[in-house]
């Protein structure tokens, strides 16, 4: 059932951001992953602050150097539909499309997509958590088939249900924040937190910031890119492991490469081993196998997710492979 | 022509059967006209357009809305319920506990003989009932339920069926946490058939408890009237809801009328009253005012049913020439927190498919702290399936045999797990097991994928299974009351509920061939407990083999009155008349015709009223519906996906009474059965707390329409049933799921070389196996 809020539907970024009053105060854009958060009441909202008519925060444009510059607004199926991310950047429209279903791809938008917040059960459930400012994980102890190998920090497991975010960070996109202090534009990779620095927090948005775009650099001459999520229901699921490339060759050999992994922690789980084994190499089948095997190397599964070891190892293997040939 | 014309080419002019003779049943269909067509359901415009009243929508101008405050606790004692703040909230008008006058009841646990109080001070499984609360509004309602204090004091709790013999677990009833003695069953001897068997094999098999989750919340409006009580209910069965009611309530069964026209889906789980009836009843009548109580999503996953887990063995032997000599087979399942049938006709199968000389089976029902089991769509079967049919398939590679030739080496022709043993009327066992591997391309696949070495990663494989159904036959009572109006146009009026299977179709189309009357002059009037003839719960797959029947025989006596109005005013012999139509004519005197509208007589009278009844099964004969399926899968080795591509269903459900809703069930049933194999389970958080964990359709992995395969094929077996009953119609919502997701496995396993012997066959096990194998490479 949901609670009883007020709504606001602004007409300005300036007047959205005066209107994100208190840390109860929830911005509206889709809705998909909000009106669920709501309804299940995982986190107060006294007040919905709705951006949907900020026309000027939607649609795919290109920058001056060659780039992309995306909407908050842009639905996911906008982006999977624009010829222009599906020529440069076909990776994250891969991604996009992965996520969640069509409906909600109709409905959901990229930035909403980014700032989703986690589907761990214990967190959606009625569970006083430590992300919810309860004392206990119960995730760590109990069933945890879903939760992370990376990046816990012994303090929460929850992965980051994001499809597109990967992407973004193997593209090393730059966020755009518009809040009270102005605008400040944060790098894709620096964009989510881990619960080391804060366990109730999955972004680094303070108190009334909204984001307003994402930017995407001109990737390299030679750049490929691609996105896999495998799902416990294949029609419509979050990732059980997901792994974005974006891997600019010279010739045949590794110039430079973005591996990111999705469904492995609570951030998109950039993996340096892996990149660093196949810079300068050609990507054979012996590279590839080192490169599979230190996707893992440092993970550290818990008593039911032991599965996503071999299961990143092969979906790295798989993806290198196809990569290589073109 | 278009199937969905008003006008169907089949339904013009076909001459309607013979009319037996006054106390004579009808005899068998020789040749039908509308009975098998592919008719679109009666009331398809009213479910797809929403203007059909589901009692979810049932509203009133002075309703208001009930809400349960059900326990978070799977385990724990209430000791203190403070409502005051609640009863003080805006729009709030009644706040009910155990402690309030009237609401101080017995709840009988069906499926057993539990009982506890309608409002136990002993919370055992989460979401068991604490209080009621009725308010203006269903806001107003939850947010006074969150305001009910209660003060739980939280006792341990077991919650894994695995666990609940450990000598530390919690004792929930009793003295320790078994249900009763062990459920057995042995014939012949099975040390001296494993003796005889040239392979025995012992494995030992899990399936998942699985959640109904039907499209419509399980709940009701309640509304009074004096003494009088009136619930719309969301059931597949209305009398059984008044006898729940009137019992619990101490009322008279007439006192209590159940309505529940539509209804959106049960699959077992709404064949009797909640606790959600009587506490919407006993709202309704503290406050003066309807009362609508439908449950949240969430709190249906935790108090409406399930399908309870399963723990299996099955040690099997066969000869080399497959003659399998000794099955001997153990379950440990749990009905949750009370006596529920947690190990309901989990073993039938082993006991009764196939031929086999020597059987044991021991099943122990356990209690665990969680949501009490109901019939799930052939309860039982698909479990026992699940480990019968791997273990078949498994028989016939040790034997070098053919898994479609092990099982045709092995069908009984009679009902071996029955006293006596019994003949089925039919069994198409065989038949559904030939045609099906020939509709398939069995042979032809199994060849082709032992004579090429596939190469990547991606491996194909295919699978099969048969089944039969415990039930299915149907069974007395039922009356069906038909009127003809005098314009020609019938009122059927029938105590069934249509659970979305086609049943007010079906029931429709036997008027129309019996009578030629067109399909939309038949308006049908069903399951109101106040003017619908008494009728049993719809399930068991009994519904269309027990009403047919019965309107079969109510059609036939409205012809016979009909005709002998016609033979007076026309002046021939009754004998002579036939309808073709809507018209009576004569077979001797081509000039001798009438509409019907133009019979003075059926003017006067203004209705001819026939009543049909369901008569006896035949005696010393069972009528079980049998089946076989074969599917063919796509697994990546390496991530352990599993895509199914197709799937071919020879079902053996007696006569085919419409096409259409025949393969909806198939295709239904298949969905249903790729959920129990691939992706469905209940999960309980074992460690902390014992709450469940995936409540809602994100985390409860249902089937979606994209997972279902693009290529299902209903291959309709009817060997004419003659002595089932006089249409020959067996049941078939439930058969079509029994051996679906064993099916997959034997396909998995086909592929992949690889046994999955617990359910659900995700990546997140697969996979595991998959890198586990390679590594002892």
């Amino acid at each position: 059932m949901m609670p009883n809020f007020s709504y606001l539907r602004v007409n300005s970024l300036e007047q959205a951001v005066e209107g994100l009053t208190s840390p109860e105060t929830r911005v509206l854009a889709g809705g998909t992953d909000l009106l669920g958060c709501l309804r299940d009441r995982i986190f107060p909202a006294d007040k919905l602050v709705s951006i949907t008519r900020l026309d000027k925060l939607r649609g795919i444009e290109e920058t001056a150097d060659g780039g992309l510059r995306i909407g908050a607004l842009t639905t996911l199926t906008e982006l999977i539909d624009s010829p222009k991310l599906k020529e440069r950047f076909p990776g994250l429209a891969q991604a996009a499309g992965e996520a969640a279903s069509p409906q909600l791809r109709n409905q959901g938008t990229i930035g909403g997509n980014i700032c989703q917040k986690p589907r761990c059960w214990y967190y959606r459930g009625e569970f006083h958590c430590l992300r919810k400012g309860g004392t206990l994980c119960y995730a760590f102890g109990g069933e945890n088939q879903f939760h992370a190998i990376f990046g816990t920090d012994n303090k929460c497991c929850i992965v980051h249900p994001s499809d597109p975010s990967p992407a973004l960070v193997a593209f090393e996109a730059t966020v755009r924040v518009v809040g009270p202090k102005g605008t400040r534009l944060v790098p894709m990779e620096k964009f989510h937190v881990l619960p080391a620095e804060n366990v109730e927090k999955e972004t680094v948005l303070e108190q009334g910031e909204i984001v307003t775009e994402i930017v995407l650099p001109k990737p390299a001459a030679g750049t490929r890119s691609s996105y896999r999520k495998v799902r416990a229901r294949r029609s419509w699921d979050f990732a059980l492991a997901g792994v974005a490339l974006a891997v600019a060759f010279k010739g045949d050999k590794v110039e430079r490469a973005r591996v990111v992994l999705s469904g492995a922690a609570p951030v998109p789980w950039r993996v340096k081993e892996v990149e660093e084994i196949v810079t300068g190499k050609k990507l054979d089948a012996s590279t590839i196998a080192k490169a599979a095997a230190a996707t893992v190397k440092n993970a550290q599964p818990l008593e039911h997710n032991a599965y996503k070891i071999p299961l990143f190892k092969a979906v790295m293997e798989e993806q290198l492979t196809a990569m290589a040939k073109g | 022509m278009k199937v969905d014309d008003p006008e169907l080419y089949y339904m013009e002019g076909f001459p309607v059967p013979e009319t037996p003779a006054p106390g004579e049943d009808p005899k068998p269909w020789i040749e039908t006209f509308v009975i098998g067509k592919p008719l679109p359901r009666v009331d398809a415009y009213q479910r797809v357009s929403g203007s059909a009243i589901y009692p979810s929508d049932v509203s009133f101008p002075d309703m208001i809305y009930g809400v349960v405050v059900g326990s978070p606790h799977p385990n724990a004692m209430v000791e203190r319920i403070d409502t005051s703040k609640a009863e003080k909230m805006p729009g709030v008008r009644a706040v009910i506990t155990g402690s309030t006058a009237g609401a101080d009841l017995t709840w009988k646990w069906p499926y057993g003989n539990s009982k506890s109080k309608l409002f136990d001070p002993h919370c055992r499984f989460e979401g068991d009932a604490v209080a009621g609360i009725a308010a203006d509004t269903p806001y107003q309602a939850a947010d006074a339920a969150a305001a009910v204090e209660v003060q739980y004091k939280v006792l341990p709790f077991v919650v894994d069926e695995r666990k609940a013999l450990d000598p530390a677990a919690p004792v929930i009833h009793g003295k320790d946490n078994h249900v009763g003695k062990p459920d057995t069953y042995e014939r012949g001897d099975v040390n001296k058939g494993f003796a005889e068997a040239d392979v025995v094999l012992e494995t030992e098999y899990r399936t998942e408890c699985l959640i109904h989750t039907p499209m419509e919340l399980h709940g009701c409006v309640a509304r009074w009237d004096g003494d009088r009580l009136t619930i719309w209910e969301s059931t597949q069965g209305v009398y059984p809801v008044q006898q729940d009611v009137a019992g619990v309530l101490g009322m008279p069964l007439a006192k209590v009328r159940v309505i529940g026209h539509y209804m959106g889906g049960g699959f077992g789980s709404k064949l009797q009253a909640g606790k959600y009836t009587v506490i919407a009843s006993l709202l309704a009548k503290a406050t003066g005012r309807p009362v609508k109580l439908f449950l949240s999503r969430e709190e249906t996953f935790l108090s409406t049913g399930n399908r309870p887990p399963s723990n299996m063995k099955l040690k099997a032997g066969v000869k080399k020439d497959g003659t399998l000599t000794a099955l001997e087979f153990t379950c440990l399942g749990t009905g949750g927190a009370y006596q529920s049938g947690g190990i309901s006709l989990v073993d039938w199968l082993i006991r009764d498919l196939y031929t086999c000389p020597n059987v044991r089976c021991e099943c122990n029902d356990v209690f665990i702290n969680a949501g009490c089991a109901r019939p799930f769509r052939a309860p039982g079967h698909p479990q026992g399936s699940w480990a019968l049919e791997q273990t078949l398939d498994a028989l016939a590679e040790a034997i070098k045999m053919d898994p479609v030739d092990l099982r045709l080496k092995n069908i009984p022709l009679y009902s071996q797990a029955r006293a006596g043993d019994p003949p089925y009327t039919t069994t198409g066992l065989k038949e559904c097991i030939e045609k099906g591997a020939a509709a398939f391309g069995w042979k032809e696949a199994r060849k082709k994928l032992s004579q090429t070495k596939q190469e990547g990663h991606i491996r194909t494989g295919i699978g099969m299974g048969a089944c039969l159904w415990f039930v299915g036959g149907g069974r007395p009572p039922s009356t069906i009351v038909l009127k003809l109006f005098s314009d020609g146009s019938a009122n059927l009026n029938m105590g069934a509920s249509d659970l979305g299977t086609g049943t007010k179709t079906v029931m429709a189309m036997v008027v129309a061939e019996e009578l030629g009357l067109k399909i939309h002059n038949i308006q049908i009037e069903n399951a109101d407990t106040g003017a619908t003839q008494y009728a049993t719960a719809s399930g068991g797959s009994k519904t269309v083999p027990t009403e047919s029947p019965a309107v079969r025989a109510a059609a036939v006596e409205v012809k016979r009155q009909l005709l002998k109005i016609a033979a007076d005013e026309l002046k021939t012999d009754v004998q002579a008349l036939t309808i073709r139509n809507g018209e009576i004519l004569s077979s001797r005197e081509p000039a001798k015709r009438i509409k019907i509208p133009d019979l003075k007589g059926l003017k006067q009278r203004g209705v001819i009223v026939g009543i049909g009844y369901r008569g006896p099964n035949p005696s010393n004969k069972w009528v079980n519906p049998f089946g076989a399926q074969f599917c063919e899968v796509k697994v990546d080795m390496r991530t352990g996906e599993i895509e199914v591509v197709r799937f071919v269903a020879a079902q053996e459900s007696g006569r085919v009474m419409n096409r259409l809703t025949y393969d909806s069930q198939v295709i239904g049933g298949i969905t249903m059965g790729i959920g129990l194999g691939l992706t469905e389970m209940r999960v309980l958080d074992g460690n902390e707390t014992g709450k469940m964990c995936n409540r809602n359709w994100h985390d409860y992995k249902l089937p979606t329409a994209l997972d279902v395969p693009r290529e299902i094929v209903s291959v309709p077996i009817d060997p004419g049933d003659t002595e089932a009953n006089s249409t020959g119609a067996k049941g078939l919502g439930e058969p079509v799921t029994i051996p679906t997701a064993a099916v997959i496995a034997n396909a998995v396993y086909n592929a992949t070389g690889i046994r999955v012997t617990e359910t659900p066959m995700s990546p997140v096990k697969l996979c595991l196996m998959l890198a586990e194998r390679d590594r002892r490479k």
